[in-house]
């Protein structure tokens, strides 16, 4: 299968596990549109939950959303209203990109052979921006990587008034 | 009443359990918390623990590696463990129930389906 194809079969596996997690667990209404290539200077952002993934093909699966959002998400979560931007919402953040990065991760290891995911990262600030100098691979740590020149396939959700993304790089492994 | 421990490296997500259990009405003596798989065998050694439920993917062990320890230890190997996970391949079902492990809930789950699967191990006030 055609690396493009590809990914838009995973960016649709990622709106459905979005869908069925926002039904069953966060139990806030979801609305989602067609994936679209995003260059990575059209991203900022306050939050970014990444999951990383490595196998026959290796890439990163990425929630972007605002402060706001993510502690509505956490309160949810928590049943108790939060206010303050704890590490407690860090925490609910990964365990949301986690939880969406799990279930991808089941359909493609169908299709392409058993896959690692990565304990998932969240950082958070204000604006951020997501890239990589030089069209050299920004190392985080042993599995996480992001390509300067590769567009994110993002899936834009709204949800509450509030607008989110998730994003996926993919790149196929070398033998 | 029994005490339930619950193995997940997400703090948010033990809560959550927890909130949910108690939310059912589930006679609950204590909640033991563990971030993962090795703080989780310290945990079920130095207490009567009754029901374990446990996350897969953890750093320092996984859920599988301390449900394949705690089987073999030879301690505490008749504890009911129920792996609550994202791992939903039947591949992955299978190798737990190999292992040792007696239920299998994968995330995201609702209320409903978590309070069905623990009805299993423990009695409603």
């Amino acid at each position: 299968m055609a690396l493009e194809s590809l990914m838009e079969s995973i960016a649709a596996d990622i709106a459905d596990a979005t869908k069925t997690l926002f039904e069953t667990m966060i139990l806030m209404d979801l609305k989602y549109d067609d994936a679209i290539l995003v260059d990575d200077t059209q991203i900022r952002t306050d939050v970014i939950g990444m999951v990383s993934f490595t196998g026959r093909y290796h890439g990163v699966i990425a929630l972007f959303c605002s402060k706001k959002f993510a502690l509505k998400i956490a309160s949810t979560m928590l049943m108790t209203e939060l206010t303050e931007f704890t590490n407690e919402v860090k925490d609910a953040i990964g365990e949301v990109s986690n939880m969406i990065a799990g279930n991808v991760k089941t359909k493609l290891a169908a299709q392409h052979g058993d896959m690692h995911l990565s304990i998932p990262m969240v950082i958070a600030g204000e604006g951020l921006s997501v890239t990589a100098v030089n069209n050299h691979s920004a190392v985080a740590d042993t599995t996480l990587s992001c390509f300067s020149k590769d567009p994110w396939l993002m899936t834009p959700f709204i949800s509450n008034n509030e607008m989110f993304n998730i994003g996926l790089l993919l790149r196929e492994s070398t033998k | 009443m029994p005490k339930v421990l619950i193995i997940d490296d997400s703090a948010v997500m033990r809560k959550m359990i927890q909130r949910i259990i108690q939310q059912s009405g589930f006679l609950i003596d204590e909640f033991v918390e563990a971030g993962d798989g090795k703080e989780g065998l310290e945990k079920a050694a130095s207490s009567n623990i009754d029901l374990i439920l446990c996350d897969w993917n953890m750093p320092n062990m996984t859920g599988i590696d301390f449900v394949k320890a705690l089987r073999g230890s030879g301690l505490k190997s008749n504890i009911p463990v129920v792996m609550i996970t994202t791992e939903s391949s039947e591949t992955r079902i299978e190798e737990a129930k190999n292992s040792g492990a007696n239920g299998y809930l994968t995330k995201p789950f609702t209320p409903d389906q978590l309070k069905t699967k623990l009805g299993n191990y423990l009695l409603v006030k």
